[in-house]
């Protein structure tokens, strides 16, 4: 299990590796940000003067090397647009993006899974319609016209909860909604025929027919081999809503990864895009490891044949 | 359950009061800062915030007249010499006196190239400052400089003493300056938190707390306005501005800005050297239908390159008129009809525009090819060779420093980045603008320059653009052309 485990752990740093390079190389060989940097009135010679002074007339490799460098003394570097230093920036954003993640990932589970076994216990029924529209609703709205919905109704005509900002419980709840909806319905889905396949084994026409409810069937049984593909996407899903959900972020005013991602590809600040590339590809990675872990636990077969 | 709605209901009654305290005001700009150091970026959030923070050495009055400020007057001794007399009763956030040691301080700072200021391009022409008195600074250009006041109207003094003891990453963490009001927090990516400042030279600043709040999407910010989360924003599109007209508790507040929209046309390359097509181009757009439909009527016309809010400004050179008959002949005559044009822009640039050029072009046998890249790339194509900048593309020019030599001389004098054009009756006219203190006979230099422009045609003036503010009806403002935001200048109708 260790062996194994460590072997992931190997081929996600060769991967992460291998991203930051794509990046670091495409970012830099579509221009330097120096242009963005002045005003519009200089000349030549004062670009070419800072663009020296920001070291980005350097070969492309030198920079390589010299970043490769930094990166082992642990220095991610300083940002261009704010002059002060990357992983602070980075780090004052991941709680934000942690809490509307948190959020989402509630509305989406505590919604999702329930409307899933509900479609596949009472399949065919109208019930059963009822949320597949509802479903289908969630996973087709695009966000950035769902948050401005929900920001018109309940903020601006119903005066409940704060337009914006990121200050208080309440701003959390809308951009939950709005950012948690596609998940919700692919929790929804996934669950529905994982507990449909588990439903059509013949262990649980074996507990029927022994004389247990259905409730106690699907909760006891079938819920938990159920689990196993819903596990899968939820590692996947918790990857997606921390790597930063741009749109909900921007729409809310919500301060996390995503709104500063977008802004820092934008404005070519580098060093801060290529810093939560390595935030998201070690969060993408660690969510994938604890959902292997999470099957060994679920499944004592994958246990046992290790 | 029953408890479960009970917490619901506790939580959205706990939603904090939204009628805000008559001393306070919250700002709702469309980014956060980037730097609170003033030298360190070219950012408009940044200095809508830091120019509340610091003074100036100089500023600009609401009918956009340079005034006096850190500066109580100022003379020349010869062409490349001013001495300027300050005042002695400025002191900085933590009660030390603001010297001429602090001015000559922040000029080297900007202008040294170590620094890596990105705003160095505007100061570059001081070649020194001295401290020549007790209330005296001497400063030194490398040429004669007109637009010297102009740009110093944008240097903030900072605190020599603080800066060197605290260094400059803190400095811009902990910024402290001698302005109206201090910063109190600055939560990045989220809001800056300024309070007011006893006794400031100027008078009792008009609000206890102003906090500044980063929302980049322009809907959420007028949502944050009708529910009074906000009392002022900036950056309104002229259809957002349209959607809140009937709003009755709050205000718009448009401004005619020393912005110009323009359309560029290279004459060094693609069919749109030769001069007939560029006049007939002029003649195609039908402006008066850009500035009603697509601007909503929150633009002016403009004869020239350049805005009536900008010195330079000569209203007796008349605009090519709209004639798209006229401007068919011409195409035929040229033996462009049909010809392919290349329209390079980004996203930063509206679509609409491009879009009704393309057509207004069409109807008169011009084939416009739009075509779209990110905003890096789309500089580099623009500022590079006459051959990469394609035929056309569209922007908003301002020099911050409300000055033809500002405008007109890197859009158009020849070695200039973005110049597609070689004229050397045009270059000496400009060239000579720039080193002329006189007013009047800069002002005849830029007259005939603005003549020549018209006949070569390397670009059209489309319209003086707005800003477009939005504010609570009680708060009570004048914005400006430079688009200045001292909160200063606001306060609450009684």
């Amino acid at each position: 299990m260790i062996r194994h485990l460590a072997g992931r752990v190997g081929q996600a740093i060769v991967a992460t590796f291998g991203v930051l390079t794509i990046v670091f190389f495409i970012m830099r060989l579509s221009g330097d940000p120096t242009l963005l940097l002045v005003p519009e009135g200089a000349t030549a010679e004062q670009i070419a003067e800072l663009r020296h002074e920001l070291g980005f007339d350097r070969p492309l490799l030198v920079q390589y090397v010299a970043y490769l460098s930094d990166l082992a003394h642990l220095d991610l570097g300083e940002s261009l647009v704010q002059r002060a230093g990357v992983a602070g920036i980075v780090a004052e954003r991941i709680p934000y993006t942690v809490a509307l993640a948190t959020g989402a990932l509630l509305v989406a589970l505590g919604i999702g899974i329930p409307a899933g076994v509900a479609m596949a216990v009472w399949r065919g029924s109208v019930l059963e319609r009822a949320l597949a529209a509802f479903v289908l609703t969630g996973q087709s709205l695009p966000t950035f016209w769902s948050g401005i919905l929900l920001i018109l109704l309940f903020g601006v005509a119903l005066g409940w909860l704060p337009t914006s900002g990121a200050d208080s419980l309440q701003s959390l709840i809308m951009p939950s909604i709005a950012l948690g909806a596609l998940t919700m319905s692919t929790f929804a889905r996934m669950t529905r025929i994982a507990v449909l396949d588990e439903l059509s084994r013949a262990y649980v026409t074996a507990a029927r027919a022994r004389g247990l409810s259905m409730r106690a069937a699907v909760l006891r049984h079938v819920l938990r081999n159920a689990s196993i593909p819903v596990v899968t996407i939820a590692a996947l899903e918790v990857g997606n809503l921390l790597a930063g959900a741009v749109i909900v972020e921007t729409v809310f005013a919500w301060p996390g990864i995503g709104q500063l991602a977008i802004q820092s590809i934008a404005s070519r600040d580098f060093l801060v895009v290529q810093a939560i590339v390595l935030f998201v590809s070690t969060v993408y990675i660690g969510m994938n490891l604890l959902a292997d872990i999470a099957y060994a636990i679920i499944d004592p077969r994958i246990r046992l044949k290790r | 359950m029953r408890r479960l709605v009970l917490a619901f209901l506790v939580a959205f009654a706990a939603t904090p009061a939204l009628a805000q305290p008559k001393d306070t005001l919250t700002v709702d700009l469309p980014g956060d800062v980037a730097t609170m150091d003033p030298q360190l970026q070219w950012d408009t959030e940044s200095y809508s915030v830091y120019r509340n923070i610091f003074d100036n050495l100089v500023t600009r009055d609401v009918s956009g007249k340079i005034v006096p400020q850190i500066a109580t007057a100022w003379h020349y001794t010869d062409d490349t010499t001013i001495v300027f007399d300050l005042r002695t009763d400025i002191v900085f956030h933590d009660g030390s006196p603001l010297t001429p040691d602090d001015v000559v301080f922040s000029i080297r700072r900007i202008t040294n190239p170590a620094f890596k200021s990105p705003q160095l391009s505007q100061f570059d022409q001081i070649a020194s400052a001295e401290v020549t008195g007790p209330a005296q600074v001497t400063l030194h250009t490398k040429s004669p400089y007109p637009v010297l006041m102009a740009q110093l109207v944008k240097l903030s003094i900072v605190p020599k003493v603080y800066v060197e003891k605290v260094g400059d990453q803190k400095f811009n963490q902990e910024p402290m300056g001698s302005g109206p009001y201090r910063l109190r927090t600055w939560q990045r990516g989220v809001q800056s938190v300024l309070d007011s400042v006893d006794g400031y030279w100027r008078g009792k600043p008009p609000f206890r707390t102003v906090t500044f709040r980063a929302v980049p999407d322009g809907p959420t910010r007028i949502a944050d306005l009708r529910t009074g989360r906000a009392d002022i924003t900036r950056g309104l599109s002229p259809d957002d501005a349209e959607s809140v007209k009937s709003d009755k508790s709050l205000q718009l507040l448009p401004v005619a800005t020393e912005r110009v929209a323009y359309l560029f046309i290279n004459t060094l390359a693609t069919p749109t050297k030769d001069k007939r097509v560029r006049q007939a181009i002029a003649m195609a757009i039908d402006r008066d239908t850009i500035i009603s439909a697509l601007q909503q009527g929150y633009a002016r016309p403009v004869n020239i390159v350049l805005t009536p809010a900008d010195f330079g400004y000569v209203a007796d050179v008349p605009g090519w008129p709209y004639d798209p008959a006229r401007a068919r002949a011409l195409i035929k005559e040229a033996g462009a009809n049909g010809a392919v044009l290349s329209f390079i822009t980004s996203p930063s640039y509206d679509r609409r525009l491009n879009e009704a050029v393309q057509q207004m072009l069409g109807d008169v046998g011009l084939k416009v090819e739009i075509s779209v890249t990110d905003q890096p790339t789309f500089l580099h194509r623009r500022q590079g060779t006459p051959e990469d900048a394609g035929a056309l593309s569209q922007g908003r020019w301002s020099c911050a420093c409300q000055d033809a030599d500002g405008v007109i001389f890197p859009l158009f004098r020849s070695g200039s980045i973005w110049s597609k054009m070689n004229n050397p009756a045009f270059d000496a006219e400009v060239d000579a603008a720039r080193t002329i203190l006189d007013p009047a006979r800069r002002l005849e230099h830029y007259r005939r320059a603005f003549q020549i422009l018209r006949e070569e045609v390397p670009g059209i003036g489309l319209f003086q653009d707005y800003a477009i503010y939005l504010a609570r009806k009680e708060l009570k403002w004048t914005p400006t052309a430079n688009e200045a935001f001292f909160v200063m200048d606001m306060k609450w109708q009684p």
